[in-house]
């Protein structure tokens, strides 16, 4: 039986990712990749579009089903094909569903991998640990390793469509203990997707108020960028929403320019900026870590700077 | 409602110092209570007092965990007793190895309604223990908890997905991991202070529990290190502000991002 590695998202964007990084590490091992899928034919279709070469397809999920009730499935398919290696997207659900199949078999999920390494002859990941301060290198030790892998990680690919493969049919195991899903509130859309934006104005703690914050927005404005924060503006004061903040548990930006006002530049936080083209830093405090990652450096108050800043971009145009 | 809730005691990130070869050292560190685990804290000691019953705090680690300052910190925030299982082994532990020692001590400890944990870990932050230790023992469990209500048979919570909330009606006793967004911790008031150094501590050594299995790490840590830090242009603008000013919009001019 050939190896495999096996790929697992509830997200079809996420799982694309997935599927072209499986496909890259399945070259070295000579294993087969193989989606599981809950979902239609259309999501099987969709799997091998995205370059999978072989489908589990646990069945279309009712509404009242939520994706956790098929960890029992999932478990039971393991044990009976003792897959290689498993990557499930780095979602909520996904670490909830990895951490109970580690439990369930005795394995250790290594979450969040952001670099994959085979020159040593086995899989090496690399991940983030004490905030984003130091990067830790991980091999799983058993016949099967589990990791999660969130998005931004690998270019997603272009799919193929009419591509197809063996598709195997799993039959559902019961779960021991089930939960009713009362109600289901969907949350508003994200309004901001920093992973994309071209440029990128941030405030940090140097923002003595909420409504100072319109600074920041104006600079954004007049540079057709974003604004982000880091995690105190973002949780604690609750002044922006979360999909706003930069850093070790939030988002992870490229801009071409990336501007902070108020920003001290602690890891937590920068872990999140160090693939911007060009960083500017503008902070009172000469002394912050923030301007030794910064290309162009202001020691000054950012109610001075940045009005002077908005104005000379105004004369500019 | 008796509730357990899980805490890890790490080193505090601020205090690691980074050699000229990218090592790092955690030697010098303040040994804190995990951020996250704060509030699940919280939210053990408000349902509590809202339900009535007795929160108990768990820990697992090296001896560090018995230091007093350590324990009293932990015990200040609410909890009415505290277990902690210590063995020199756990210094390195993978989550595999941190979840079996916690869901053996939770057995010993006995019966309870409910087992809480915070979002990750602020050092390793795998987001894995408390669905494992939930796994583990049989419960139902769930991560990304961001409010919990119970109505007497069963606990009502509500689930914070990337874009849903869901609500879920679950059988207790059940094992949950909460959110960043759940609650923001009280400060220890004098009294709780004062109170903490009078509450129960009981002390377990591996020896003490029955593993239901072997105890070896499932993951090989390679190495840890600093990232590398890209090498940056570190150009300090001095003067007056709308001269700097202008200075810095010449330069991003010249880089092409304006």
């Amino acid at each position: 039986m050939a190896k495999e590695f096996w790929v697992f998202s509830e997200k079809p964007a996420l799982l694309a990712e997935l599927t072209v990084n499986a496909l890259e590490l399945s070259k070295a091992e000579g294993a087969i990749v193989a989606a599981v899928v809950i979902g239609n034919q259309q999501a099987i279709d969709q799997a091998f579009a995205l370059g999978a070469q072989k489908v589990y397809a646990l069945g279309e999920k009712s509404e009242d089903v939520i994706y956790d009730d098929y960890v029992p499935t999932f478990v039971s398919l393991v044990k009976s094909k003792q897959p290689a290696l498993i990557i499930i997207g780095a979602t909520r659900q996904g670490k909830a569903i990895a951490g109970r199949i580690s439990a369930a078999l005795d394995l250790s999920a290594i979450t969040d991998a952001k670099y994959f390494d085979q020159s040593s002859g086995s899989l090496e990941i690399t991940h983030l640990v004490f905030g984003g301060g130091a990067i830790r290198t991980e091999k799983a030790n058993t016949a099967t390793a589990i990791l999660t892998q969130g998005a931004g990680i690998v270019d997603a690919p272009q799919p193929t469509p009419g591509a197809s493969g063996e598709v195997e049919q799993v039959a559902f195991v019961q779960p021991a203990w089930k939960i009713s899903l009362t109600e289901r509130k969907q949350k508003p859309p994200a309004s901001v997707n920093l992973a994309v934006a071209k440029k990128v104005v941030c405030a940090g703690r140097g923002i003595a108020k909420k409504e100072d914050l319109a600074i920041v927005f104006e600079l954004a404005e007049l540079l057709g960028g974003e604004v982000a924060a880091t995690r105190p503006l973002t949780e604690g004061l609750d002044w922006l929403p979360r999909e706003r903040y930069i850093g070790v548990s939030g988002a992870t930006i490229k801009p071409d320019l990336y501007i902070s006002l108020g920003v001290s530049g602690q890891a937590q936080h920068t872990v999140g900026i160090t693939d911007s083209r060009v960083i500017v830093a503008i902070d009172k405090d000469k002394d912050a870590p923030i301007f030794s990652q910064a290309d162009y450096g202001i020691v000054g108050d950012l109610y001075q700077v940045a009005p002077a800043l908005i104005a000379a971009l105004k004369a500019r145009k | 409602m008796n509730i357990i809730v899980c805490y890890k005691l790490i080193p505090d990130s601020e205090d690691m110092i980074v050699r000229p070869d990218r090592s790092i050292s955690l030697e010098q560190a303040e040994w804190v209570i995990s951020e996250y685990d704060l509030l699940a804290v919280e939210a053990g000691l408000q349902l509590v007092e809202k339900y009535g019953g007795k929160l108990m705090a768990l820990s697992i680690g090296t001896d560090k965990l018995l230091n007093s300052k350590a324990k009293k910190d932990i015990l200040s925030r609410g909890p009415d007793e505290l277990y902690l299982v210590c063995d020199p082994s756990f210094a390195n532990a993978d989550t595999n190895l941190t979840a079996k020692v916690l869901t053996a001590a939770i057995q010993k400890m006995g019966s309870c309604d409910l087992v809480l944990f915070g979002e990750g870990s602020g050092d390793l932050y795998f987001q894995q223990v408390g669905l494992q230790v939930g796994e583990m023992l049989g419960l139902p469990t769930f991560n990304a908890i961001s409010k919990i209500e119970s109505d007497g048979g069963n606990f009502i919570v509500e689930r914070s997905l990337e874009d849903a909330i869901d609500v879920y009606s679950l059988p207790a006793p059940a094992a949950l991991s909460v959110t960043t967004e759940i609650n923001i911790p009280r400060l220890p008031s004098m009294k709780e202070i004062l109170k903490a150094g009078k509450k129960p501590v009981i002390e377990w050594t591996l020896q003490d529990l029955t593993l239901s299995a072997e105890t070896e790490s499932r993951v090989d840590i390679l190495s840890v290190r600093a990232p590398d830090v890209a090498d940056r242009k570190r150009i300090q603008i001095e003067g007056k502000v709308e001269e700097a000013v202008q200075t810095l919009v010449g330069y991003l001019s010249k880089e092409g991002v304006l």
